[in-house]
């Protein structure tokens, strides 16, 4: 994978527009995943203006890890758009929206998963920033812990830290979430209230995560 | 399939290798943790909505080659080029700085010895006829140039950090059977060296001890100094003897500099 990318980056730099494509396509939902628990709905917008830097960095760009340069600049890209839009990076997510989540056609269609895409990411969103920063850049991005510090600009002990926390956090979540009944994708019952308040208390105080 | 027993992670790395697992594609989507299933559903194979806009990139790519190999310089590169600079800076500062003590050591050192060569360098090859004290000396670098203060003054220019050996010499230093004047002198220099107070005591160290006993009590010391240091010393040339003292005087290592 890191050795068909360098090839592909190499080529790309030369012009070749198919290996462009080719890093697009290996990067590209990792990104917009990523970007997701960033800046919400905007991850669209971000992951395009990210391209576009790419594009037009690319011949500056003197090797190592491409996915972590680009991803830097994702994230860079992300923290203007927030201080632009001078607003919380992602929404609350009220974890009944992440149980119907759970459920829907993104669950049917992947049978025997219990969990959706989308709906795993709702949840890792709604983790402390610098978790949901850590687990993602690295689950979802690939990235170890040392090439994921440097993105965010942190040690790798302390991406590992981020990185743990969040996935107890997770399966805390996912603990409470299996005690309801149905992930069927049977209309539910209306949750019972202080799971709701839980939630939020220990809920996203998103922010981005270098200040 | 299991029953509800807590799956969460235990420690740290139990979490690193669920974490390396999944960001390598290698979680089982049947697993049954799930954690696990978490995980590899956020890492899952790519959508179809999630490459929308590979036209809008790839158009982005055309037209930065086409306005320009003359490729704008980048943010990074141009932080990393900024980033060169600036330890270039510090490197030349810190050499700046380190030679400047060198030589800083080198003037306070001198006046010591207003009456040897200036550049005891020279004197370093003189010193064969009969010496060979320089094989103590052969132990610290400073010490083979000869030269009582040529210890300490010889190297700076060769070694920057020579500073520290000016007085890492006499750390090192066996004393040198056949000069044990110069021996003495070299700790007289580094007793005068010291404040009133730290002389009191320097003296009660067993580095000073065969000086208090040369002396004939501590309180003579200053005394007996005096009287050593300025009888005229002969030059380093013809006299080797006094030669490799100075890298000696403090085999307790205490003060950098040694003079005054």
């Amino acid at each position: 994978m890191t050795g068909e990318l360098t090839e592909a980056v190499a080529a790309a730099q030369a012009g070749d527009e198919e290996a462009f494509r080719f890093l697009y396509r290996s990067l590209q939902p990792g990104l917009l995943r990523y970007l997701t628990a960033l800046v919400g709905a905007d991850a669209e917008d971000v992951a395009s203006e990210t391209w576009l830097q790419v594009s037009r960095d690319l011949p500056s760009f003197t090797g190592g890890e491409f996915r972590a340069w680009t991803v830097t600049i994702a994230r860079n890209r992300a923290m203007d758009h927030l201080r632009r839009q001078r607003r919380r990076p992602s929404l609350p997510v009220p974890v009944q929206a992440l149980s119907e989540l759970a459920g829907d056609a993104d669950t049917e269609e992947r049978a025997g998963e219990t969990i959706g895409t989308e709906a795993a990411l709702a949840l890792i969103a709604t983790l402390p920033p610098r978790e949901a920063e850590a687990v993602l850049l690295r689950a979802v991005i690939g990235l170890d812990a040392e090439t994921a510090g440097r993105v965010l600009g942190r040690r790798p002990g302390a991406v590992r830290t981020a990185a743990h926390r969040g996935l107890r956090r997770l399966a805390g979540l996912l603990e409470r979430r299996d005690i309801s009944p149905a992930s069927d994708g049977e209309p539910r019952p209306a949750p019972p209230r202080p799971r709701g308040g839980r939630q939020g208390s220990s809920g996203p105080r998103t922010e981005p995560a270098d200040g | 399939m299991n029953f509800r027993r807590s799956d969460r992670p235990g420690d740290r790395a139990e979490s690193e290798r669920l974490l390396d697992a999944t960001g390598a594609g290698a979680t089982p989507a049947g697993a049954a943790d799930p954690l696990a299933q978490l995980l590899s559903a956020a890492a899952a194979p790519p959508r179809p909505g999630e490459l929308a806009g590979e036209q809008a990139a790839l158009a982005a790519f055309r037209a930065a080659r086409a306005s320009g190999a003359v490729a704008p310089v980048a943010p990074p590169g141009r932080r990393r080029g900024l980033t060169t600079g600036v330890v270039a800076w510090i490197a030349g500062i810190a050499a700046t700085a380190t030679a400047g003590a060198a030589f800083a050591a080198v003037t306070l050192d001198r006046p010591a010895e207003p009456e040897r060569p200036p550049r005891p360098s020279a004197p370093a090859p003189t010193t064969p006829d009969r010496s060979t004290p320089s094989s103590g000396g052969s132990t610290s670098g400073g010490s083979t140039s000869g030269a009582p203060s040529g210890a300490p003054s010889g190297t700076p220019g060769a070694v920057p950090s020579a500073t520290t050996t000016a007085g890492g010499p006499a750390g090192g230093g066996k004393p040198d059977k056949p000069s044990k004047n110069g021996k003495l002198s070299g700790k007289c220099r580094a007793y005068l060296a010291k404040s009133p107070r730290n002389r009191e005591k320097a003296l009660r160290t067993p580095g000073f001890a065969d000086l208090v006993a040369a002396a004939g009590g501590a309180e003579r010391v200053e005394a007996y100094c005096r009287e050593l240091l300025t009888e005229p010393a002969p030059a380093a040339s013809s006299d080797p003897q006094a030669a490799p003292s100075s890298p000696a005087p403090t085999p307790d290592a205490k003060p950098s500099k040694k003079k005054k």
